[in-house]
């Protein structure tokens, strides 16, 4: 099929962006909450660090680039999107503005609470960043599942219109979330000198290889759900009739998106990575080893898991876009 | 001139009431007749669309005097005329689905608009966008079922058929009507049991365009092709459609 695509790669790049950012505030807030409190503001806070910078920059990227795909910029309207704020109907795109716009407010400000590099430093967020965790969690998850509930509420588009894909891209969110926490910590670990200077920085360094490893585990699990969701997906639209049988065999063998989404999504967004991970979780899960990943590890696997998930929002556009209701 | 189904009696008493009252006030703007059926069963009207396939030669007649109504540029359509091509020689067929929006009773398309640029208009069911509120994004198109909007170049908004309001408004039918030389197409109100379009209705086999996507469209046929790729091959038959539009696949 050569149908055309209304919403291209800035759709794509878009849906993967926000759901990279509404899953690294999500993990950075849970396990900010997670990690206890006390006068450390928690034993994961500098795992949670990563995540709330992480957070809102590819939002905004995000939304910038859904600018570039409206009919009206192309036309020459550059700013006529301010429309969407004059109103909020049930349309899951209206509901998804203000909740994008209350997440890039939220989370810029959560990521402010995460300026000192230790909790003590540079006078006390602590209040404010534990309130605006609870607030960052549902929102996160409100706004990966939305992204799903986007795609999914047309009828007419059979691909889509699954009550688990929402359920799909909040998983693939957390995950990516993670990979993208994980990656910002193997490039950025921070200067070895910084570790003599407090007491304070250098518990931050040996708190956050802890961390590292909860986070390297609930990826593992995370993509052990994924997984189970793809197959969810597959086996219920291939077990149903007509146009969602029809529409979900351009992924299954033979069909035109099957090579980019069993080898890129699977293989290499999920599998490789779930297997390199399980090498290295394994001695401290079962053994109590401790917890030690290569550099070049560090920064390959979480950057599989991130072309997968980008990957996965290609295949499920485009998927949705070549394939439609059947009979007429 | 029975086309636009309006009891003619009526309408024209309305029409001279209105002169009366132009001419009682002395004010100059003649006042059009409103929709007669109104008078007749209370209820607002709800236009409707029935294409009868068996006097439709696809001449396209309908597409270009929609192109020629609305100025709609080049490679976007608001009316088509879809070729479909059935069967194998000597059992073969050739018929014609003239396509356009279904100015459906539950719109999908509205469903999804985030800015409230599209709505289905209270006063006589037809969906209309408004192009100053419309940002482009696309929602709608892919909602469609019927792949019946655009994203309009000139404005950037979505567009599409309209029933040609502009027309109707003024008592006029609409263009795609009003060209087409086999009388196949019949646009009227629904709710008047007395309209032609009603009474072809009921005394006719009608069918609507993928019921099962829950639109309830607006938009009838008569001994239409429903044929596609897929239910041709499930019948083991040669088909084939031609869109006559840019894009050349149906979505």
């Amino acid at each position: 099929m050569n149908a055309e695509l209304l919403w291209g790669l800035p759709v794509i790049g878009y849906l993967f962006l926000a759901g990279v950012g509404a899953g690294a505030l999500t993990v950075s807030a849970s396990v900010l909450l997670r990690g206890g409190g006390g006068g450390f503001a928690g034993q994961h806070y500098s795992i949670a660090r990563y995540g709330a910078f992480a957070a809102p920059l590819p939002l905004m990227i995000g939304c910038g680039l859904l600018i570039f795909e409206l009919g009206s910029f192309e036309a020459g309207n550059w700013f006529k999107w301010i429309n969407l704020y004059k109103t909020i109907n049930l349309s899951p795109m209206s509901i998804g503005t203000w909740l994008l716009t209350g997440f890039i407010g939220i989370s810029l400000l959560y990521a402010y609470t995460f300026l000192p590099k230790s909790p003590g430093l540079g006078g006390n967020k602590d209040s404010l960043r534990r309130g605006l965790a609870w607030v960052s969690v549902p929102l996160g998850i409100a706004t990966a599942v939305y992204t799903g509930v986007l795609l999914g509420a047309m009828p007419a588009r059979p691909f889509w219109n699954s009550p688990i894909l929402a359920m799909l891209f909040l998983v693939s969110s957390l995950s990516t979330g993670v990979a993208i926490i994980l990656l910002l910590k193997a490039v950025f670990p921070g200067k070895a000198k910084d570790e003599a200077r407090t007491p304070m920085v250098a518990e931050y360094f040996k708190q956050r290889d802890n961390s590292a490893y909860i986070l390297t585990a609930s990826d593992l699990m995370l993509i052990g759900f994924e997984l189970l969701v793809i197959f969810l997906f597959i086996m219920y639209a291939h077990l149903t009739v007509g146009a969602v049988k029809e529409s979900v065999s351009v992924i299954q063998f033979g069909g035109s998106l099957s090579v980019l989404f069993w080898f890129g999504v699977v293989v290499v967004g999920l599998l490789i990575p779930a297997v390199i991970e399980l090498y290295y979780v394994i001695p401290k899960l079962l053994n109590h080893q401790p917890f030690s990943v290569p550099l070049g590890v560090e920064i390959i696997v979480p950057i599989a898991i991130l072309i997968g998930g980008f990957l996965l929002r290609y295949v499920i556009v485009v998927a949705g876009q070549i394939t439609g209701p059947i009979g007429l | 001139m029975s086309d636009v189904e309006i009891s003619t009696t009526v309408k024209r008493r309305d029409f001279l009431n209105g002169i009366a009252t132009a001419a009682a006030v002395g004010a100059g703007a003649a006042i059009m007749p409103k929709p007669a059926q109104a008078a007749v069963t209370g209820l607002k009207p709800h236009y409707g669309m029935l294409i009868d396939l068996r006097r439709c030669i696809g001449c396209h007649a309908c597409s270009v005097s929609c192109k020629a109504e609305f100025d709609v540029p080049l490679g976007a359509t608001r009316s088509w005329v879809e070729y479909v091509e059935k069967g194998d020689y000597p059992d073969v067929s050739r018929s014609f689905l003239p396509r356009l929006c279904n100015q459906c009773s539950k719109p999908a398309c509205v469903d999804v608009c985030p800015t409230g640029a599209t709505w289905k208009r209270k006063a006589d069911g037809v969906v209309v966008v408004d192009s100053d509120v419309c940002i482009g994004c696309k929602y709608c198109l892919l909602a469609c079922p019927y792949d019946a909007r655009f994203i309009n170049p000139v404005t950037g908004s979505a567009d599409k058929c309209d029933f040609c309001l502009h027309r109707v408004e003024k008592g006029l039918e609409p263009a795609c009507v009003n060209a087409c030389i086999g009388d196949a197409r019949i646009f009227g109100d629904l709710n008047d049991p007395s309209s032609k379009i009603s009474r072809e209705i009921a005394t006719n086999p009608v069918t609507v365009l993928r019921p099962e996507q829950g639109t309830e469209p607006n938009v009838y046929y008569i001994a239409a092709d429903h044929s596609d790729e897929y239910t041709a091959a499930a019948q083991g038959r040669y088909v084939r459609i031609d869109t006559h539009r840019r894009q050349q696949e149906r979505k």
